[in-house]
């Protein structure tokens, strides 16, 4: 349900921008969203598409990376991305105690939800929809 | 164009203002999550009925449209101050901001965030508070911690509410309790029940708020 929040967050910061560099139209959008957010990335697409309906984003492509979460034990330097061994009501999402000694994992990545990277087209770069 | 834009860095700092905030005026923030239904307004009715002699207390009622929540708490003679999320399913930084806008700060010690009945997407959303409660209660049946691991993460309390009808549910508090060990260690889960103040004692000491 929050993706459209989120999404309405993205397309914001993307108009923002398009109209900062007075492109005409953007081509592309890169974004990044880590495994351990919340964020289901069928419903950021979705909401995108409506989101960009008459802007200069309508009909961009946007890509998605899913960037794996990465936990460390603070107790027994235990590093990994997923407790694997664990029941299917997990979703995916990993406990946060250590498979190896129990104690809590600490989150160092794969939190994230970023714009990475925008091609658009500006109007000095006519017709060619180069990375700007 | 390289952008490396983070989107949730907005929400980020404005909760970090918040809780800058909050702080300056020697003012902790518990944010109390939960599905509809749980029990979080009746708990923290609970808690207020204890602390209330000892700490001055106000209340954030997220609510999607209703002003019944608010109601439920200012009988308590506290000052319960409303947001309405309107469409949204959660509460954000921002709002929380605007709610601290329309409160006497200097006058007070604790405030309790009681966020959107919701158990998926508050949990993405920082709102600047220093601890973090989350109500289940047995009715909710006995999956509830493993369906919904975000919302435990982060937790500093877990109260599973409702144990005097945990008998008559077949759910048992124990085995709940067991899950939100599993997943967060660093959480405290206390069996509670508001109709006989089974648990609110512990729930208090679970959030650091004995000895204010």
């Amino acid at each position: 349900m929050h993706e459209f929040s989120v999404t309405s967050w993205i397309v914001e910061a993307l108009l923002d921008l398009a109209k900062e560099q007075g492109a005409s139209r953007v081509v592309e959008v890169h974004l990044r969203i880590g495994s351990l957010r919340a964020l289901s990335i069928d419903q950021v697409k979705f909401c995108y598409e409506i989101l960009a309906k008459g802007t200069v984003l309508q009909g961009s492509r946007l890509l998605t990376e899913e960037v794996p979460g990465k936990l460390r034990c603070t107790a027994c330097n235990y590093q990994g991305e997923f407790n694997s061994h664990d029941d299917a009501f997990h979703f995916g999402i990993p406990p946060l105690a250590c498979p190896d000694c129990g104690e809590a994992l600490s989150i160092e990545g794969g939190d994230e939800c970023v714009i990475a990277k925008v091609r658009m087209m500006l109007p000095s770069a006519e017709g060619g929809g180069a990375p700007s | 164009m390289e952008l490396e834009l983070d989107i949730l860095k907005e929400n980020k700092r404005l909760a970090l203002e918040n809780e800058r905030r909050l702080t300056t005026n020697g003012i902790l923030a518990i944010d109390v999550m939960g599905s509809v239904g749980s029990g979080k307004t009746s708990l923290i009715k609970a808690m207020i009925h204890e602390l209330k002699s000892r700490s001055r207390i106000a209340v954030i009622e997220g609510d999607v449209t209703t002003t019944i929540d608010a109601d439920l708490i200012a009988s308590e003679g506290v000052a319960a101050v409303q947001v309405n999320t309107g469409k949204e399913c959660h509460l954000d930084a921002n709002l929380i901001r605007k709610a601290l806008d329309r409160m006497s700060l200097n006058s007070l010690d604790l405030i309790f965030i009681e966020n959107v009945g919701n158990l998926i997407c508050p949990a993405e959303f920082p709102l600047g508070s220093k601890k973090r409660l989350v109500v289940i209660s047995v009715t909710e049946g006995p999956y509830m911690v493993l369906k919904h691991p975000m919302m435990f993460l982060g937790a500093d309390a877990v109260a599973i509410n409702k144990v005097d009808l945990a008998d008559a549910m077949g759910v048992s508090p124990t085995k709940l309790m067991a899950d939100v060990a599993k997943l967060y260690p660093k959480s405290v889960a206390v069996g509670t029940s508001c109709r006989n103040g089974v648990g609110v004692e512990k729930v208090i000491e679970a959030l650091g708020l004995k000895a204010r």
